[in-house]
């Protein structure tokens, strides 16, 4: 340990777990940006914070009459500051994609040149004045007082012009641009004149194409992607996140429309979802969703969402359903202690052979990607389970628990609060194994730091989801309690304290662990010790694992990296697994 | 008879295609069917079709004229926007289709196509891709199939 910097990793460490077990709020201001990574509760449990905080977002969801509003009055702001008829300025707007100031740009720097390409003519011909005309499509002859045409002056009868409007429509939505049709004629035929003329289900249809066009030409707004929603989001582009939450609750990313991805960025997100199409065919097993028990070997079916399981009677072995291992083994305090994020923690201790070894790397990678893909899916399937959870808590469990604690149900709104921020975290958590898998093997800090950091995020979420599933379970079954109350406060503290360390742990991610950078070699080492054997105090399972690797370097054929624990030859002197020199 | 209840417009189509032919196109009902037409256009001077025949149908499908009639050369033709089975790349039979174009103009407009092919638009690749390449010798092609399938009439 030779600078600043590896005391601040220790710091960072040991306080991070102090504050989150304790509650407790921070240790000294002044350490910096390690203030960062803490669980404080400086929040106030106000319910309305939520709700506050994604008002002001970077991106607004349209339902069906605020799109139709917006459209009217983008159409009647060109159509005042143009001076033409709402019925042009929607010809213009649909022309130039809905963008009022490119329809501004363009009138104003040729004016002449937009009425042709738009088919605007700037003075409009009356039909010719005679007694009689012929219809250019059925050929027949008309009283002119029965024929129509568009601001051209054509003629047609009534009859042609709706068989025309309604072959157009039925063809798609090219009819909100629908031109005269004298085939030397360029003249737009307005929306008054097709709903004057279209029957009454190709009308709606027509207005369905004009309101879908101001969304799906609009380079501002998408349609939600989640199936059956009707809602868009209009988005600010520029500053701010891509992620939007839509008003049926699906988080998605508006700038590739897959479902919500912080901390990893689009071209990640793409790269993985390839990456698990290419091995969906071997990760078959993994999606099956019940395992042995590792005790009494009965399958069990994870029905909960948190990890902790307990095997049915009369096993009653609880074990944790990523690792297998004794839940008992998991944490040294109760609550539980977290440790499943590591991978090489994962591994059985022991000393392996060189048989063995070789065969471990041929399988590495694939093993490597089934440890990240099977925590990313597991997770998704927590937060799915989640949603779950939340929607039966809203529509049954929320009047029970107001009957039986006597409380109202305006009261209750921590725990809709709670299950919210799980749902949310779950989906952080899942995108943090994409970002692991695809973080270098050799970024040895900052692979530590992240899982750290992730490791951190997982127990912290997992006290948070005991407490609102488990826990509450007492409050509906009982009758009214008198630690009701110290419940509510739990309940909300852990809501507030897991929610601004996921914040930070997704900004942390998205700057690339920036931190971790700037502290270069040292920080490997000061990161090993403040996270291994450096803070005993509480750090269970993974200071076992630190140890592990130190003491498997007494075997006199090989050295054990001290960062992938890989047994190499006593000849190499660079790690043949990680490349780290000896 | 399905005839009896014929669109008055095809009626007058019909008629004056008969009674005022366009120059070098021939156009006549089948006796059976009033929508299916037996169309002749003769090959425009100074293209590589001169001096040959060629035989297209032509049907009036039940939606005309709101639909584009459906047209197809009968004769074989090289031709890099007519494919293998006559069948014909133009914007007026697709998404060009005016209610108000009528069988002549459509007929003008094919008879234009064959003084004017258009290779970057193409219908048979291959065709186009030699029309591109090495243009006379497309052309002496061309005028070899109109000897060879276009002479007889
Ligand atoms: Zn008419
Ligand atoms: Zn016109
Ligand atoms: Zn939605
Ligand atoms: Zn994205
Ligand atoms: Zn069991
Ligand atoms: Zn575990
Ligand atoms: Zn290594």
């Amino acid at each position: 340990m030779d600078s600043e910097d590896d005391m601040h990793d220790a710091n960072d460490a040991e306080s991070l777990d102090d504050d989150f077990y304790s509650g407790e709020t921070a240790m000294d201001s002044d350490d910096g940006d390690a203030a960062d990574y803490e669980f404080i509760d400086n929040d106030s449990d106000d319910s309305d914070d939520l709700l506050s905080r994604r008002s002001q977002q970077n991106y607004t969801i349209l339902n069906e009459s605020d799109i139709h509003l917006r459209q009217e009055d983008d159409i009647m702001k060109i159509a005042s500051i143009l001076s033409i008829s709402n019925v042009a300025a929607a010809i213009l707007l649909r022309h130039y994609n809905w963008s009022v100031s490119k329809v501004n740009d363009e009138w104003f720097a040729d004016e002449e040149k937009v009425r042709r390409v738009v088919g605007l003519l700037e003075d409009p011909r009356a039909l010719p004045n005679v007694k009689e005309l012929t219809c250019g499509i059925c050929f027949e002859v008309y009283s002119s007082d029965s024929m129509r045409s568009a601001a051209c002056g054509h003629p047609f009868c009534v009859t042609c012009w709706q068989g025309y409007i309604s072959t157009s429509i039925n063809d798609g939505p090219g009819c909100l641009m629908l031109r005269c049709p004298d085939p030397s004629c360029s003249a737009a035929v307005g929306q008054d004149m097709i709903v004057s003329m279209a029957s009454h289900e190709d009308t709606e249809k027509y207005q369905r194409y004009f309101l879908r066009s101001f969304v799906e030409d609009n380079r501002k707004t998408k349609w939600c992607p989640a199936p059956g929603c009707d809602y868009a989001v209009d988005f600010i582009v520029g500053g701010g996140t891509f992620d939007v939450t839509c008003g049926c609750s699906y988080s998605f990313c508006w700038n590739c429309t897959e479902e919500a991805h912080r901390p990893v960025d689009c071209d990640t997100v793409s790269k993985w979802i390839m990456k698990n199409s290419a091995e969906s065919e071997n990760m078959n097993w993994i999606l099956a969703n019940s395992k042995p028990c590792p005790k009494c070997k009965r399958p069990i079916e994870k029905n909960q969402g948190c990890m902790h399981i307990t095997c049915t009677p009369p096993c009653k072995f609880e074990f944790c359903w990523l690792c297998l291992g004794a839940w008992s083994d998991h944490g040294e305090r109760t609550g539980g202690f977290y440790a499943c994020n590591r991978y090489e923690a994962a591994k059985q201790e022991g000393v392996y052979d060189d048989t063995e070894k070789r065969r471990e790397m041929a399988k590495n990678s694939l093993e490597r990607y089934t440890h990240y893909y099977e925590r990313w899916a597991t997770n998704q399937s927590s937060r799915q389970k989640a949603l779950a959870d939340l929607q039966q808590m809203q529509s049954i469990h929320l009047e029970k628990l107001s009957d039986r604690q006597g409380q109202p149900e305006s009261q209750l709104k921590f725990i809709t609060e709670a299950w919210l921020q799980i749902v949310e975290c779950r989906r952080v958590l899942k995108w943090t194994y994409a970002y692991g898998y695809y973080l270098p093997e050799r970024e040895h800090g900052k692979r530590q730091f992240f899982e750290y950091l992730q490791g951190e995020a997982e127990s912290g979420l997992e006290r948070l989801h005991q407490c609102a599933e488990k826990e509450l379970q007492t409050y509906l079954t009982g009758g009214p309690s008198k630690d009701f109350n110290e419940f509510r406060m739990k309940l909300a503290g852990l809501t507030s304290v897991t929610r601004n360390y996921f914040e930070n742990l997704v900004r942390a991610l998205e700057n690339g662990l920036s931190d971790v950078d700037g502290h270069g070699g040292s920080s490997r080492t000061g990161g090993t010790r403040s996270l291994g054997a450096g803070s005993s105090k509480s750090r269970g399972s993974r200071s076992k694992g630190a140890a592990r690797s130190s003491r498997a370097t007494d075997d006199s054929a090989h050295w054990s990296c001290e960062y992938c624990t890989f047994a190499n030859a006593k000849s190499a002197t660079v790690c043949q697994m990680c490349q780290q020199r000896r | 008879m399905a005839n009896s209840n014929l669109p008055r417009r095809i009626i007058k189509e019909t008629q004056r295609l008969l009674s005022e032919p366009a120059p070098g196109i021939s156009a006549s009902p089948s006796e059976d069917n009033m929508r299916y037409f037996n169309v002749m256009i003769l090959g425009p001077t100074q293209s590589p079709y001169e001096g040959g025949v060629f035989k297209l149908e032509l049907f009036l499908p039940e939606e005309y004229p709101m639909a584009a009639p459906k047209v197809r050369f009968l004769t074989k033709i090289y031709h890099p926007n007519i494919d293998k089975l006559g069948r014909i790349c133009l914007d007026i039979l697709k998404d060009k289709w005016s209610p108000a174009l009528q069988i002549r103009t459509v007929l003008l407009s094919i008879q234009a196509l064959l003084s004017a092919p258009n290779p970057d638009d193409p219908l048979s690749e291959n065709i186009a891709k030699h029309w591109k390449s090495n243009e006379a010798e497309a052309v002496e092609t061309a005028k070899e199939w109109t000897r060879l399938y276009a002479s007889g009439a």
